[in-house]
């Protein structure tokens, strides 16, 4: 055999131990794991591999591989695992780790990880926001201009435009910064299957048939311990798709039709966005539920998954509770409420490439490189 | 002597690892009394086809022990007896021993009159289920003492009655109640043993639901001579010749979902019952799949050996998923072979866990206040003067190690009866 040399990277061990992968020199390789998981392949199966390349800290083995995002943390494996290694746990913290090395800045990728910088990260839109409704003269709740009928209306609290520009501003900038990042991705995962990715045809109808794949959730199905997860997943996916729509819908209403907020609930916008807003409470109170079920077996999950679950618990409340208090006509705690949604909205969406919410991301990414290279290896051989 | 002491010894387990010490501690000059929960002395090790260090049969170790309890004056020994009670401290224990109706007396002659009367069956615990006995029966070929017994879970006694009928020697008693005996001991040994851990708790493997899958003990009963098939290797569901065998190593060891330790003996065994079936069976495929070979000592030479065998196919992957296919009762066994980083799927007529051993204190602790390990194991150091530990009821070991932990409880036990020079 020929010799190899390993140049372990020890802080990567310990940037995996910090980020949730504690158990992982538990591992003692008898490979129960890849055998019980259902989503791993036959060749080349996960994760027993990538627990032995994260205990011997090569890193670059890891953060470019895409076997660590088709791992969708079923924990199959950690419920079997006989020495309570938790590999699903592991590669959670590998994943957060390859999300903060491809993130562009990278600093706002380390800021993210990291409990310390929380306050610091919540500071940005705070400030911003208020910062306008401190130009606008809104910081006095009961000046606030109410609309004809005497209801309060968000838009005279903070305009509609002021949010848009604030907004598509952060959307362009985590487009830009997500762009960077599966550039980079996509180029380490090309080198590590030397270039037989060229060989490939259509890159369209891979990505068709992934995201095909995705909307349907069928990896989730494939899940044991945590099966009813395909459930919670779908419901928060589909509301947020859902609300995508609503707030598409919306601006149709404001700047094509020219209809000012707010709208009635017999509106079928309204009833799309309260569905929406619905179906996330429900849908995120699950994921709270499973987890807290499985814990023993699938482990509770770090610093790094709570920090999405709550946000998006906090988005789905605040939303709610905007709408209730101004219909309530209780506006010194509506404005604030209202607030704190725009805030939560804020940090979900301008921190997507480096919080957990990048999944959506670099796994859909690493689900296409890994069926189109398959195909490309398949051209080969039959070539050969 | 300040004190007279009761220079006595009580043994409680009657396998290789009690016999030992009692026969150790007897021929020395001390009173022991031996018991044993079964209807047979001689323990696990009738289980076995074969055994380490010398490969063989379990009479060769046993007969010459009970030819020593048969000799000598100063064991007395009682089967279907437990402990009940034990009070007092070293050197003057009462203890209390309740012996369970065996229904057959001394007159037995094992004629075997009375089990071809019997019409009644019941599954036969000593061959793991794999057949069944007679209501009355003889617990094995070479059970020692050489007398019959009645299941009282099955036996509708007076009801039936046809054994007592056919018995001409009066030996059938069905009357028999429990009795209770009193013992004054200066020491006593435990030497409880172990039970092959329960596979049914291991869910991925399908131990209990398909019938081709068999633990490693029951694979010693299958190659047995007085075993359920007379020693011919045939699998379960339909009696055929396997030509295809998987060991599963480490089923349920290792693991801190059931023994978190290592059994140490069943890496070995498995490529000891390689033997059985590449005797029988020489163009059988065996795989054995393994997290890591632990062959300890002597034992590296029977690995080597294996190795070469071209017939054994060690795979570095421990299986964890076993299917079956309902219409052939064929099995498929899947692992990732860590070397190759392939997960394989293996056909196989009949798969082997080698399941662990789990001490019998993992499930029921003994009436006295001695100290366990994590795992149920009885601590060297028992905790209470005057008990001591031998065998497999301290930890996972071969009959050799066994034996050796028995010599040495014996003497201890001897100082501690004899309150004399010790420590």
């Amino acid at each position: 055999m020929a010799e190899q040399v390993i140049s372990p990277d020890l802080g990567f061990v310990k940037d995996v131990i910090a980020s949730g992968g504690e158990s992982l020199k538990k591992c003692f390789q008898c490979a129960t794991c890849s055998v019980v998981c259902n989503l791993a392949p036959d060749d080349k199966p996960f994760p027993r591999k990538e627990m032995i390349y994260a205990q011997w800290g090569l890193k670059d083995r890891l953060i470019s591989n895409p076997d660590v995002w088709l791992c969708h943390q079923c924990s199959d494996c950690t419920a079997y695992c006989p020495r309570g290694a938790k590999p699903g746990e592991v590669l959670g913290a590998v994943r957060k780790l390859a999300i903060e090395h491809y993130s562009f800045p990278s600093f706002l990728g380390k800021a993210v990880g990291k409990p310390q910088f929380l306050v610091l990260l919540f500071a940005i839109p705070v400030v911003v926001l208020f910062i306008v409704l401190a130009l606008l003269g809104n910081l006095n709740l009961t000046a606030i201009p109410r609309g004809e009928d005497g209801g309060i209306v968000y838009a005279k609290f903070m305009p509609e435009i002021y949010i848009e520009v604030i907004y598509i501003a952060v959307s362009a900038f985590v487009v830009f910064s997500f762009v960077m990042g599966i550039r980079r991705y996509w180029k380490d995962m090309s080198v590590d299957k030397k270039g037989q990715i060229l060989a490939a045809g259509s890159i369209l109808g891979t990505i068709a048939s992934i995201i095909g794949e995705i909307l349907a959730h069928k990896r989730f199905e494939k899940c044991e311990l945590t099966k009813e997860r395909k459930i919670s997943h779908f419901l928060v996916f589909y509301s947020f798709i859902g609300l995508a729509i609503t707030a598409a819908w919306g601006v149709f209403y404001l700047y094509v039709l020219h209809r000012e907020s707010p709208y009635p609930l017999t509106d079928p916008m309204k009833w799309l966005g309260n569905a929406g807003a619905l179906g996330l409470l429900i849908g995120i109170t699950l994921v709270v539920i499973y987890r807290s079920r499985n814990k023993e077996k699938a482990g509770i999950g770090s610093y790094f998954d709570w920090l999405l679950i709550v946000v998006i618990a906090a988005i789905a409340v605040t939303g709610m509770a905007a709408q209730c208090l101004r219909l309530a006509e209780v506006a010194v705690l509506a404005y604030p409420v209202y607030f704190l949604h725009l805030v939560f909205v804020f940090f979900l969406f301008a921190y997507a490439p480096y919080s957990k919410m990048a999944h959506m991301v670099y796994r859909t990414v690493a689900m296409v490189f890994t069926k189109h290279a398959e195909k490309g290896v398949e051209i080969v051989t039959k070539a050969g | 002597m300040a004190v007279e002491k009761t220079k006595s010894i009580l043994v409680v387990g009657g396998g290789i690892s009690g016999i030992t010490t009692a026969v150790e501690a007897a021929e020395v000059g001390y009173e022991v009394t031996l018991i044993e929960k079964n209807p047979y002395l001689g323990g696990r090790v009738n289980q076995l086809n074969k055994y380490f260090p010398k490969l063989c049969p379990p009479n060769c170790g046993l007969e010459i022990n009970f030819r020593r309890i048969k000799n000598n004056p100063r064991v007395k020994f009682y089967t279907m007896a437990e402990v009940e009670k034990i009070s007092g401290t070293e050197g003057d224990f009462d203890v209390t021993i309740r012996l369970e109706p065996r229904f057959v007396n001394e007159n037995c002659t094992a004629c075997n009159a009375c089990v071809e009367a019997c019409l009644i069956e019941r599954p036969n615990e000593f061959n793991f289920g794999m057949d069944k006995t007679k209501a009355i029966y003889l617990p094995h070929d070479f059970s020692f003492p050489l007398r019959y017994v009645i299941d009282e879970k099955y036996c509708t006694k007076e009801k039936c009655n046809k054994c007592v009928e056919v018995c001409t020697y009066n030996a059938i008693d069905l009357n028999m109640k429990p009795q209770s005996l009193s013992l004054k001991v200066g020491s006593i040994v435990w030497a409880t043993g172990w039970n092959p851990y329960d596979a049914t708790k291991i869910d991925n493997l399908g131990f209990g639901t398909y019938q081709n899958v068999i633990t490693n003990m029951m694979m010693e009963r299958l190659a047995s001579q007085n075993g359920p098939t007379k020693g011919k290797i045939l699998r379960p569901s339909d009696g055929k010749e396997p030509s295809r065998i998987a060991f599963v190593q480490c089923a349920g060891s290792r693991d801190e979902n059931h023994l978190p330790y290592c059994s140490y003996v069943c890496c070995l065994a498995s490529m000891k019952q390689a033997t059985y079936i590449r005797e029988q069976y020489p163009e059988a495929e065996i795989f054995v799949f393994y997290i890591d070979i632990r062959a300890p000592a002597r034992a590296e030479r029977v690995y080597m050996k294996a190795l070469k065998d071209e017939k054994i196919k060690f795979i570095k992957g421990k299986v964890a998923k076993i299917e079956e296919d309902p219409t052939t009762r064929d099995l498929t066994v899947t692992a990732e072979d860590a070397l190759t980083l392939q997960k394989i799927h293996e056909k196989a007529d009949m798969v082997v866990l080698a399941t662990g051993m789990a001490p019998i204190t993992r499930e029921s602790k003994i009436p006295a206040g001695v100290s366990y390990d994590t795992d149920g194991f009885i601590l060297l150091n028992t905790g209470v003067a005057g008990m001591y530990a031998a065998g497999c009821s301290l930890k996972p070991i071969d009959v050799y190690s066994s034996v050796q932990t028995a010599t040495a409880a014996a003497l201890k036990a001897i100082q501690s009866a004899s309150g004399g020079v010790r420590r």
